[in-house]
């Protein structure tokens, strides 16, 4: 199954990701950086499994990440 | 002449922090969370850290300045005055802002504002309009020496004032980087990686060297200097007479990413420029002295004067990086420091010592500590040379921190 593994600590907050694939990511009102919707926290990352028809938006939100802290998984 | 000038150094991390205050710094600058210039940088501080650094500033009688000065979208408003709040209830003097959303908030929770350069306020009525919200404005880089004068010279006349009911206070940017663009307009970065220079995310694709290809017929144009787009750094120690007779009441010192040696030496610098002016002690021999200290620490090589003394094209950099005529190189950590005799010991853990080595120490709460290795004991005899991982101890004049890290000064073979 298909993962995204999110390096959250760097994010900028600059909403991309949630304009590629809104239902899986979301700006936190906490502290205005990403939230990967639904993942499970590994040590300094957040890993979430998607289906494969949710690859090519998130592989278009990890090419427009200003920081590159998006990784897909096939 | 007996104005006297606030010299603003930039604190991107705890070292820059006490080196600016232990160089005489008047006031610091610095970003939390992402919505500053600098969200990009590795060791951003968090909301945790601004009480502690507005505490440490206080207690050095330092002013603090929190950068809030990127463009913000809707979806950043709820951080914006989470930030703003913070800031209010922590006692930051003043937030830096450019954004009509953040300078609204502040000024409805009764939060100074100074108005940053991303604003790039070029004239007399933009002044006038930011007065509304702004006790001070940072002026565009881009602005000649006779505009600024004329700027400072019709905010008297026109009696404009802040909320404060002070006439505006006018602060430049002296010392440091240049953007290819004018500050806060560059869409470059974001146009080829989708990393907002006015998000704190700039990836400086300007500073790299590039070509010129005809696409028709493949032909490579001949580029004298391949850096194109990458500015020399802004360097005004040469005229800051006569930036302070034009009005001039803060000297914005640019590198929040840059090192502590940096901040150390910049601020000494211009601190005693700014204090030879006002007792007139501004001499060439002096200005001769600071231009060989600011060349010891980062640059990328400087444009004397900017924009500031005219509007020729701007000087490009000719190289990549940094033209530092100097270098720190890691040799090792503290362990201990003998306060009574000002001893420190250390342990070279990445390289070795001699005697005469002029010396570096850096540390979060030490800031930037200078010398020279007079006389050394090396694994409990006195040596001349002291090899990788051994224990060392020397005489260092400033208190120095277990974990600070020592570094020897050398001169840079190709500059």
């Amino acid at each position: 199954m298909p993962k995204i593994v999110h390096y959250r600590n760097k994010c900028i907050g600059c909403n991309s990701c949630v304009e590629h694939s809104p239902n899986n990511w979301k700006i936190s009102s906490n502290d205005g950086k990403s939230d990967l919707i639904g993942s499970v926290k590994k040590k300094d990352t957040f890993v979430k499994k998607i289906r494969e028809d949710e690859i090519v938006e998130n592989e278009l939100a990890a090419r427009d990440c200003p920081v590159k802290i998006i990784h897909i998984f096939k | 002449m007996t104005k006297t000038v606030e010299i603003m150094a930039p604190a991107g991390s705890y070292e820059s922090l006490h080196a600016a205050i232990n160089a005489g710094a008047d006031s610091v600058y610095f970003g939390i969370e992402q919505l500053n210039m600098r969200a990009r940088a590795a060791n951003n501080f968090t909301t945790e850290d601004l009480k502690k650094i507005v505490a440490i500033c206080k207690k050095n009688n330092v002013k603090t300045y929190l950068t809030l000065n990127t463009i913000m979208y809707d979806h950043d408003l709820t951080l914006m005055k989470k930030i703003c709040d913070t800031a209010k209830n922590s006692g930051v003097s003043a937030v830096i802002c450019s954004d009509i959303a953040a300078m609204s908030y502040a000024k409805s929770i009764g939060l100074e504002i100074h108005l940053s350069t991303q604003a790039n306020i070029s004239n007399i009525e933009a002044v006038k309009f930011y007065a509304q919200f702004a006790d001070v404005v940072v002026l565009a880089r881009e602005l000649t020496l006779q505009q600024i004068k004329t700027i400072v010279k019709e905010i008297k006349e026109k009696k404009i004032c802040g909320p404060k009911g002070k006439l505006i206070g006018i602060e430049v940017f002296v010392h440091g980087a240049l953007c290819v663009a004018v500050s806060g307009k560059c869409y470059m970065s974001l146009g080829t990686y989708n990393a907002s220079a006015n998000r704190g995310a700039c990836l400086q694709n300007c500073r790299r060297s590039y070509k010129v290809i005809d696409e028709e017929t493949g032909d490579e144009l001949l580029v004298d200097n391949k850096y194109i787009m990458s500015p020399k750094d802004l360097c005004t120690i040469g005229f800051v007479d006569k930036l302070i007779e034009a009005g001039v009441n803060v000297f914005k010192i640019e590198g929040r990413g840059r090192a502590p040696e940096y901040v150390d030496t910049v601020v000494r610098c211009y601190k005693g420029a700014a204090e030879a002016v006002s007792n007139g002690k501004y001499s060439k021999e002096k200005i001769d002295h600071w231009i060989t200290q600011l060349e010891k620490v980062f640059n990328r090589g400087f444009w004397h004067g900017g924009y500031y003394l005219g509007k020729k094209l701007g000087e490009w950099s000719g190289e990549y990086g940094s033209q530092a005529t100097t270098e720190k190189i890691f040799v090792g950590v503290v362990q201990n420091y003998f306060k009574k005799n000002k001893v420190g010991q250390f342990l070279l853990e990445a390289g070795s010592l001699q005697e005469g080595n002029t010396i570096l120490i850096t540390g979060p709460t030490t800031g930037v500590v200078n010398g020279k290795i007079e006389k050394m004991i090396v694994n409990d005899e006195k040596s001349e040379v002291a090899e990788k991982n051994s224990v060392v101890t020397f005489k260092v004049d400033k208190q120095v921190r277990p974990n600070d890290k020592l570094f020897v000064i050398k001169e840079k073979k190709s500059a």
